[in-house]
């Protein structure tokens, strides 16, 4: 299999998954056969602030980080940080994003105003991107069994919008191997529940 | 994690740090120690993990020069040793290394260090190719997981018959990067060796046998540039190109992407080796084009170097660079930095147009509040800074290295100084002998083990009037939670003798000091109100182990962590636990404040910060406090 290039951005707070996601489509990567080059930011920085994780896929890809502009796929998995990713955003992109605002706290200390979940929605249709998926990602999350796997709904949504350069069984199988023992029945769960978000169950 | 054992010749995905900890058990390691720090930390952790099963010896040790010091030791008795660190953190060895590449090695010992540009976890960008200069060590960079990998294993076999100390240098989007990795066998295990002088006076570095030694070092380093360092020196690209990029590391990983975006002529010359540098391959290299652009992150070091060697070699070749004002000096490279120098140096047209999507997205961005790391829910330091905050609020605060820096932001403001590891209290000394004001100085246990007791010590013995807060959480937090001299087991797991941070204090004349668990907000106040008015130097132990410990230990017990929340008839919108104690679990509703459930870890912790009673327990919610969790 091969890929020109397939550049993926997973944005969120740190704390809500961001490295495992992006660590299971690095996995899948490997499965195919696929270059990669993968970075992400460790240390102080996890502390719930920005985080974001940068994956490219291709057969010429040597840089690990995006150049602004060449996003393929932004996982969200809050609207704030996916907002952020605006200058890697075009009509290539296609966005998956979780509905669910987490206000930065210090924003309250500082008198900036939060937009609600309608208005980022609002700007990020400004960048005219290719697509835009909304999720509850939390509430399906939930009913797999436990909010803490909010981030395999949306990665399970991101396979199902097609983009990935993986087939199904693929990210699923390495989803299963990347996953912790204790928390593979309910990542699996949460994955398949995120597809079905997106495409209706058949 | 990647599987650091998988099996010879399979393919895994490794992060950087794995790739080089993989590196030295394919080399044959013996003896690894290290003491954490952003973006060096995974390699030690990732030899922490399989040591065991190797039956290598690894050790989270208190300090980089101890660190340094233990690998020294098992490399002087012949064995494979390494030591990694972050790039500040070889400041704190380089007393112990400068004088070690006197001494060389009859083993083989590799130093790594983990450089940050952009200071994403760092008080500075330190360039640490001067190091390898002026310690005179040679120095490899890998440009991608794979090459940190190979160069890692290569710089053993350098160093093994060198008898030399040898550096690799990564960076962190080198450290941080994930990528396949063909891997090879691993011949690590732990061996005895002898420590056996190979002369007498080898490791003697006193006066004439310092200068003698000098010398030597010096021969052995021009033999590597002309032996070794042509062997990492690359050409790549067209032959007849006229413009050429000389670069290393990651730059080149952008670099070589970037040149294929623009329709350029073009040839890279790629130096694997930093130091010593392979004089005549840079030499013939700039007499075969008539531009150079020089694309390397932080100090312009292969610049000034290259225009060097351009005098002897090339003297009509123009060399671009940060310089010259065509690539910054300040910040971390991507493809669009080296997009915009080619643009800069050549007139090139750029693939992207830049500057529609710098007015596109700098509206939107205006929008999007900013959100600068913060402590976690239920982290015990924000019950620390809401007690100092009310009990010391006039106080000059001297902060350190660790999470507990985060308290100089809104609403706590009770650090007015992160510096370098141990300072705090070292400044505190200063800042007592210079003014009248009531000194506290913050330091974590990690980092009191690592730098802090000499310069408590010295308080005691000088007898210096100040207030020393150490917030003790049990663990090396900010790097992911490494065990050190304080906690009961150590770096692979084995049970150990906990050092008691207690026992330390009161050993050398301190007769003020307190243990007090954080989240009980009025008795913490009130031993740092006491403190204050000790004349001498008090000490505050406040101790209750990192939340995110206490949150992982409590899931694997299978206890739910349920949230509380906001009583709505009782929150008045008064706003004070936003303002006085901001957990980012708060939600600001606009009428109310709320809880966050999928953020909330439950500890209870705000109780006792609203005035008016409205936080509260669900139906199964945990009170780490009262129920003693978590101390």
């Amino acid at each position: 299999m091969s890929v020109r290039e397939f550049n993926v951005i997973v944005a969120g707070v740190g704390g809500q998954g961001i490295l495992f996601t992006t660590n299971v489509m690095a996995r899948a990567a490997l499965k195919l056969g696929l270059n990669f080059a993968q970075s992400e930011v460790h240390g102080l920085s996890q502390r719930y602030g920005s985080i974001r994780t940068e994956l490219r896929i291709g057969s010429d890809v040597s840089s690990p980080l995006v150049l602004e502009g060449t996003l393929d796929l932004l996982i969200a998995l809050e609207p704030l940080e996916g907002l952020r990713q605006a200058p890697y955003i075009s009509e290539r992109t296609t966005v998956v994003m979780n509905n669910h605002v987490i206000p930065p706290v210090g924003a309250y200390l500082e008198r900036f105003p939060i937009p609600s979940f309608d208005e980022i929605l609002e700007l990020m249709r400004s960048l005219n991107p290719k697509q835009i998926m909304v999720l509850n990602a939390y509430d399906i999350a939930k009913r797999a069994g436990d909010y803490i796997v909010a981030n395999t709904v949306m990665l399970g949504a991101a396979q199902a919008t097609g983009v990935l350069p993986f087939p199904e069984g693929v990210l699923r199988e390495a989803l299963e191997e990347v996953s912790p023992s204790r928390y593979r029945d309910l990542n699996l769960r949460a994955f398949d529940l995120g597809r079905e978000s997106v495409s209706p169950p058949r | 994690m990647g599987d650091l054992l998988a099996p010879a010749n399979t393919l895994e995905v490794l992060l950087g740090n794995e790739a080089v900890a993989r590196g030295a058990l394919e080399a044959g390691l013996n003896v690894a120690a290290a003491y954490p720090g952003t973006p060096s930390t995974e390699i030690g952790e990732a030899l922490a993990k399989v040591a065991k099963l190797v039956g290598i010896y690894f050790e989270w040790s208190a300090n980089e020069k101890v660190a340094t010091e233990v690998a020294m030791g098992a490399a002087w008795s012949g064995l494979k040793a390494l030591t990694m660190m972050k790039h500040v953190g070889f400041n704190v060895a380089s007393d112990a290394i400068f004088t070690l590449a006197y001494a060389g090695v009859t083993g083989a010992m590799v130093i790594v260090s983990a450089d940050d540009p952009h200071a994403h976890s760092s008080q500075n960008e330190q360039d640490n190719r001067h190091y390898s200069e002026s310690v005179g060590l040679p120095m490899l960079e890998p440009s991608n997981p794979q090459e940190a990998k190979d160069l890692t294993k290569e710089a053993f076999e350098l160093s093994s018959k060198y008898k030399i100390p040898v550096m690799v240098r990564t960076t962190t989007r080198i450290s941080h990067q994930r990528g396949p990795v063909r891997l090879g066998e691993i011949t690590a295990g732990f061996s005895k060796g002898k420590f056996v002088p190979p002369e007498p006076d080898r490791y003697l570095q006193v006066g004439a046998i310092a200068r003698k030694h000098h010398a030597e070092l010096l021969g052995k380093l021009k033999e590597i540039s002309l032996d070794v360092a042509p062997s990492y020196a690359k050409v790549e690209g067209a032959s007849d190109a006229e413009f050429g990029v000389i670069t290393s590391g990651v730059a080149y990983a952008h670099a070589k992407e970037a040149l294929k975006l623009v329709n350029v002529n073009a040839k890279i010359l790629k130096l694997g080796m930093t130091f010593p540098l392979p004089e005549k391959d840079i030499g013939e290299f700039l007499s075969s084009v008539n531009t150079v652009l020089i694309v390397e992150e932080l100090d312009p070091y292969l610049e000034m170097r290259v225009k060097a060697i351009a005098k002897d070699y090339a003297p009509e070749v123009e060399v671009l660079g940060k310089l010259t004002g065509h690539m910054p000096r300040v910040g971390e490279y991507t493809m669009r930095t080296v997009l915009e120098g080619l643009s800069k140096a050549l007139g090139v047209v750029l693939p992207v147009n830049f500057a529609e999507i710098d007015s596109r997205s700098s509206e939107i961005l205006k929008k999007v509040p900013p959100r600068p790391p913060i402590l976690c829910p239920a982290c015990p330091h924000r019950s620390t800074g809401y007690a100092l905050r009310r009990a010391a609020g006039r106080a000059a605060f001297m902060g350190d290295i660790g999470c507990y820096a985060l308290l100089f932001q809104k609403p706590f403001r009770v650090e007015h100084v992160t510096h370098a590891m141990g300072s705090s209290i070292g400044l505190a000394n200063g800042i007592d002998v210079a003014t009248d004001q009531d000194v506290v100085a913050l330091i974590g246990d990690s980092t009191f083990f690592h730098a802090g007791i000499p310069a408590l010590i010295n308080a005691v013995h000088n007898k210096r009037k100040m207030t020393v807060v150490i917030m003790d959480n049990r663990i090396t937090a900010m790097t992911g939670h490494q065990p050190h001299p304080g906690t009961e087991v150590n770096a692979v797991g084995d049970e150990a003798p906990a050092i008691d941070i207690e026992k330390i204090v009161r050993s050398i004349g301190i007769d003020y000091v307190k243990v007090v668990d954080p989240y009980d907000h009025a008795a913490t106040e009130k031993v740092i109100r006491d403190a204050l008015k000790h004349d001498g130097v008090s000490v505050v132990i406040t101790k209750r182990e990192c939340a995110l410990l206490t949150v992982a230990r409590l899931r694997r017990q299978g206890q739910k962590i349920v949230p509380y929340r906001v009583n709505p008839d009782k929150c008045t919108y008064c706003r004070v636990c936003i303002n006085t104690f901001a957990c980012p679990a708060f939600v600001d509703t606009g009428s109310l404040v709320e809880i966050d459930p999928t953020v909330c870890f439950g500890c209870g912790a705000c109780v006792p910060v609203c005035p008016y009673g409205a936080f509260e327990p669900q139906e199964g919610s945990l009170n780490w406090r009262e129920q003693k969790i978590g101390v």
